[in-house]
């Protein structure tokens, strides 16, 4: 019989050729991160402070909440194009009925007694409408598995559903954090900034979560071979509301982050996230098919594209050019990707 | 009779139809404890839908399932295979190439949870893997993506014999071996062996004969969605095994002394090599003739297909082709037909060139094109314009074939395109075949019906993408397809 | 007192108006943060910055005015921007933000830094931030006020409003509906939205007059004067007093009309050029004077006067704009003391 490859091939050779390029792109986020650092640090040496690089990676944190929103989304080979408005939703909800109960809607004022009794001053309000947010999420996943239907599509109709509905709760901007939200966004730590460990705690946790534990194995399956994880019997609907979930749940990070760095809400805040998310996780490694993802890489996409923002600044760069600049970087780092993926093909 | 003890699986006329085609027509087939059943047939058997039907996958239509002892019809599900113990490994690779082996392994074993899952889950593959295939140079850290086809196979093979809460009481294989090398094919054997020594029980689907009879301890040799053998594997040889997977020998046509003379004479249109072809056979196809390539499915008929297809417009080093070509696809939803678009463009939009005046589409013409192949073929519609989702399968197929012949193509390409058509039209399609076949048109028809070989002149037998026969159509025999299909010549 | 304060302060601004600041300014940085730059206004804007900062930097009155525009009119965008500057390490941020609340977190980081920060036009609600902003109320109020001087009998007014919905438009008609309910021998007898733009007014105008009595007045909010204008002169009626809002072809046709019958009305709006108040306003704050933190961006107003003067200084299809000088900004921090 002459199929296959010879024996010798077959178990003979390592593989250590054939894991360096997988070594080689993971690390290549933060080997652009690292680049851009450094060229921020060259163009203004007071970025190099303590309180200097928490103004740089403040903005990220958000950023970086929502991009591993889009990640779980990526994870089943979905994508979500109503993070950015379901952020700013989350904003609106934040600064008004997280902070002041149903009396905290600008809808609602002149209806409520005066004294509001509890009910309707209660914080709860808002938590409970966050949790039901998340729901809906849940119940997104299992609709596009049961009916089979495009993300795109549905995501996309849900992102008109949700800035709606965060206009409606916060109709001009305003609003306030709560109290609360605020002191953790411009919490002190010793030494490190802020910002930098909380994106790090996030990295790690979503790690541990999708990465090492036993049921993110079968949800980044089912976006690898969704047929063998059903054969083996699980339930690709309720794999798919977890993801679904676990991307509402961080979009309400996301959003409560950002409303906690800008102490006010405007229903339109977000409105980039949807792009800067999936452009996010992109750079961080993760791919639109096949359940590979990276939440330590989507972290640090996101960081990655909040630096090149501000290195752009720094430049001086007339602002006509800065998309165009901020699109090549991305191009940039992707080519470079395909160029190392390409590499891992030939081998 | 075997005790209720013993018996793993018993299924009692299992029935499943996909529309008119009856893929299991009353199938029975028990399993016992320390038995390797070896399961033979050729292309549309049932071999397939019966293995789903076991995996819990494919719900039959009719009959009972009794697992275990336990009558599970109606109730039999892909939780229910897990649960009692029947494990299958698929043809087409059923990993998650995402993850590492160890991950791969806990989709398959819930059971893996809570701290050092990865761990143990690494430890119970590596350890099968250790004992199925030693020095298999697997570990349980690698990404499945990374690893070669066959070290792939090897670990879907370890995960199906892994035991943890649920025992491995029946695994199905199907083609296990046709990835792997002849060493490792034996380590898997060899396993086979010891594991139904120690009170396992496997099914083996293969088309490598010698390995049926090797292993199996009983032979099932299904045709047509039904048993039609079923014996000790030590009374079969290979030639009672072929012979009871074909069906009785036919008279021959009359086209014999037509194509021979033909073949002899001038240059072939089509001359091609499959890649991975190390001797001198080569296929080639004359005007006028129609050509049959036989063989298991997917041994690399439609690679040569594409091949040719694609000779036209970019240098291909598998295929010279002289003259158009023009694809009839056999899947027809997914590589045929334009669903939303009417009949008529649908016939169309092979011969947009001749359908142009100026820079736009003659909507005319394209009427009058559509109009003539309707009356030729004779597609059953009142209006062309109206959708092809409202064509019935056959008609639908008929209009790809108006596609391919009203277009300019001197060489017609066929996929298999007459799966799931009813007879009727089948035979208006072999007519028109032969008819435009004698107008000079050259046919190349890969088939996985082996009385639709009859129609062709030359036949060429794929295995293991290599061209294995090469058949004149007066030495075609329907076991000599199978002997070449299943097994190297001697 | 008051008054007294008001000369003291004069004074004092005097002396900086000459290019010696009360503290020495002259090693201070101050950036322009701003979050849209896609229409003729805020071109003009800009270049009014440009060429009043530029001058400012090579007298030695600070050391560097950049101007900064986001690539995109987005909250988030711009409180990076301000994040970034709060690096660069400018002394003042000189902000027209995208929204007055979105951006308090990273204005409230500046003011933590130590760093002056000046809103206008755009203004931010944070406590610690300047305003400059704009009393719209008054501008409509204004309008009435000019008519009931002009004409005392009063009589039918028309009232263009801008684009409904926006807060601009009800601040202005506010104030017009105000001045009218002080002056009741002024009547509105009807109202049609012009959406700030010629052509729209005209038609809006031309359809509604067939239904109106005689009107004396046509009271606007700014760019929608002219077609009026072609809607009455259409109709054949009697050219009333139509306020104008300082745009090229409103006072062209104004100039036209004065000459030809000596015809008299007013124009109102806001002068691009405020960013230059701003950056005054800012080079105050850092010379260590003491302002208020809400100020009030005056109008531009053009009367029969000096109509030629800012019509020669209008571009075509521009608004007319006015640059503001360290007395100008002295004298609008005094106004706001006095109030």
């Amino acid at each position: 019989m002459s199929e296959g490859a010879p024996s010798t091939t077959l178990l003979g050779r390592g593989y250590a050729w054939s894991t360096s390029p997988r070594v080689l792109r993971s690390l290549l986020p933060a080997f652009s991160l690292a680049v851009i650092l450094i060229a921020i640090f060259y163009l203004q040496p007071r970025a190099m402070s303590p309180i200097g690089m928490k103004l740089l990676f403040n903005l990220a944190v958000p950023i970086a909440l929502a991009t591993i929103a889009q990640m779980f989304v990526l994870a089943v080979n979905d994508l979500d194009l109503s993070i950015g408005a379901y952020v700013g939703f989350v904003v609106a909800v934040g600064s008004t009925m997280l902070s002041g109960g149903l009396a905290g809607l600008p809808l609602l004022e002149g209806l409520i007694p005066d004294p509001a009794p509890w009910i309707f001053t209660t914080p709860l309000a808002g938590i409970v409408v966050l949790a039901a947010a998340i729901g809906v999420y849940a119940l997104l996943g299992a609709v596009i598995q049961l009916r089979n239907l495009p993300s795109i599509v549905v995501t996309l109709g849900m992102s008109f559903i949700w800035a709606g509905l965060a206009v409606l709760v916060l109709p001009t901007p305003g609003g306030s954090a709560p109290t609360w939200l605020r002191g953790l966004m411009t919490l002190q730590v010793p030494i490190v900034p802020f910002p930098i460990v909380a994106l790090i705690v996030i990295g790690l946790v979503v790690h541990l979560l999708l990465m090492r534990s036993a049921y993110g194995a079968v949800i980044r399956g089912s976006g690898g071979n969704p047929r063998s994880v059903a054969r083996a019997g699980w339930s690709l609907v309720r794999v798919k509301m977890a993801a679904f979930g676990l991307a509402g749940l961080f979009g309400v990070l996301s959003g409560l982050a950002l409303l906690g760095l800008t102490t006010a809400g405007d229903a339109n805040i977000a409105v980039r996230y949807t792009l800067l998310s999936i452009a996010g996780a992109i750079l961080g490694g993760s791919e639109f098919v096949g359940g590979r993802v990276s939440p330590i890489g989507a972290v640090i996409g996101a960081a990655t594209l909040t630096l090149a923002n501000s290195f752009l600044t720094f430049l001086r760069l007339n602002p006509d050019w800065q998309i165009g600049a901020q699109g090549a970087i991305l191009i940039i780092v992707l080519a470079l990707r395909v160029l190392i993926s390409r590499g891992e093909v030939r081998n | 009779m075997h005790a209720d003890t013993t018996t793993i699986v018993r299924l009692d006329g299992v029935e499943k139809h996909f529309g008119a085609v009856r893929a299991l027509d009353g199938v029975d087939l028990n399993v016992d404890a320390g038995e390797c059943v070896g399961l033979v047939g050729h292309n549309g058997a049932g071999k397939s839908t019966l293995m789903n039907v076991l995996a819990g996958t494919t719900s039959p239509g009719a009959g009972s399932i009794v697992i275990g002892g336990a009558d599970l019809t109606g109730a039999y599900g892909v939780a229910a295979a897990t649960r009692q113990g029947i494990r299958c490994v698929f043809q087409e690779l059923s990993l998650c190439p995402n993850l590492t082996v160890a991950e791969n392994a806990r989709i398959m074993h819930p059971s893996f949870s809570g701290f050092g899952w990865r761990r143990r889950a690494g430890a119970l593959i590596v350890g099968k893997l250790d004992e199925i295939f030693p020095g298999h140079g697997i570990e349980a850290g690698n990404m499945v993506g990374d690893l070669s086809i066959a070290r792939r196979q090897m670990v879907e093979i370890a995960r199906a014999f892994s035991v943890t809460d649920t025992p491995a009481a029946l695994v199905i294989l199907d083609e296990p071996t046709s990835s792997l090398d002849a060493h490792v094919a034996n380590q898997l054997l060899d396993y086979v062996r010891r594991f139904i020594a120690g009170g396992g029980a496997c099914i083996l689907i293969s088309h490598l004969l010698g390995e049926i009879l090797q292993t199996a301890t009983r032979i099932v040799v299904m045709r047509d969605g039904k048993v039609v053998a079923r014996r000790p594997a030590n009374e079969f040889n290979r030639t009672t095994l072929v012979s009871a997977m074909g069906s009785v020998v036919e008279e021959r046509g009359e086209h014999t002394a037509a194509a021979t003379s033909r073949r002899s004479s001038g240059e072939p249109r089509v001359r091609a090599r499959p890649a991975a072809q190390t001797d001198k056979l080569e296929l080639l196809a004359h005007q006028g003739e129609i050509v049959g390539l036989a063989g298991l499915e997917g041994h690399g008929q439609k690679e040569i297909l594409i091949g040719i297809l694609q000779a036209r417009k970019r240098r291909s080093d598998m295929a010279y082709v002289e003259g158009a070509t023009a694809l009839v696809a056999g899947d027809r939803q997914n590589e045929g037909i334009f669903p939303l678009w009417s009949i008529a463009r649908n016939i169309g939009i092979r011969s947009l060139k001749s359908l142009r005046t100026g820079a736009l589409i003659d909507r005319t013409k394209e009427d009058d094109l559509a109009a003539e192949w309707r009356d030729k073929i004779n597609i059953r519609t009142p209006d062309l314009n109206n959708g092809i989702l409202s064509l019935s399968g056959g008609n639908q197929q008929k209009t790809l074939f108006a596609r391919a012949l009203a277009s300019d193509a001197e060489i017609i390409l066929m996929d298999d395109p007459m799966r799931g058509v009813d007879v009727g039209t089948k035979q208006e399609v072999y007519n028109l075949v032969r008819r435009e076949a004698d107008k000079g048109r050259t046919f190349i028809w890969y088939t996985t019906e082996m009385d639709e070989l009859d129609h062709c002149d030359h036949v060429y037998v794929f295995r293991d993408s290599r061209i294995v026969a090469d058949l004149a159509r007066d030495e075609l025999t329907e076991e000599r397809v199978l002997h070449s299909s299943f097994e190297p010549e001697a | 007192m008051k008054w007294i304060n008001v000369t003291l302060a004069a004074a004092l601004l005097a002396v900086a108006g000459g290019g010696v600041a009360v503290a020495d300014t002259s090693d201070k940085r101050i950036a322009l943060s701003n979050n849209y730059a896609g229409n003729s206004w805020r071109q003009a804007m800009l270049r009014s910055w440009e060429s009043v900062t530029g001058q400012a930097v090579t007298d030695g009155v600070v050391a560097a005015a950049d101007a900064f525009t986001t690539a995109e009119n987005q909250v988030t965008e711009q409180a990076a921007q301000i994040q970034n500057l709060i690096l660069e390490g400018y002394d003042a941020i000189v902000l027209n933000a995208a929204s007055p609340e979105g951006l308090n977190g990273a204005v409230k980081e500046a003011c933590d830094a130590g760093i002056t920060v000046v809103s206008f036009d755009g203004v931010v609600t944070e406590p610690c931030a300047w305003r400059i902003a704009v009393d719209f109320k008054q501008m409509g109020k204004d309008e009435v006020l000019y008519l009931a001087e002009k004409l005392p009998d009063g009589g039918n007014l028309l009232e263009i409003r801008g684009l409904a919905g926006v807060f601009v438009d009800d601040e202005i008609s506010a104030g017009i509906h105000e001045g009218v309910a002080e002056n009741p021998q002024f009547n509105i007898v009807g109202s049609v939205h012009g959406d700030w733009a010629q052509d729209v007014a005209q038609k809006a105008v031309a359809g509604i007059l067939p239904s109106l009595p005689d009107i004396v007045g046509v009271v606007t909010q700014g760019g929608d004067g002219y077609g009026a204008a072609q809607a009455i002169k259409a109709a054949g009626r009697d050219m009333p007093v139509i306020i104008m809002g300082n745009r090229h072809d409103e006072l062209t046709w104004w100039k036209e009309q004065k000459d030809a019958n000596g015809y008299e009305t007013m124009s109102v709006s806001i002068a691009p050029g405020v960013s230059t108040l701003a950056f005054w306003v800012a080079q105050m704050i850092l010379s260590g004077q003491d302002v208020p933190k809400d100020l009030t961006v005056p109008f531009l107003r053009i009367d029969q006067d000096n109509l030629e003067e800012n019509l020669a200084n209008t571009e075509a299809g521009g608004v007319a704009n006015t640059l503001y000088s360290a007395e100008d900004a002295a004298s609008v921090v005094a106004e706001a003391k006095a109030m």
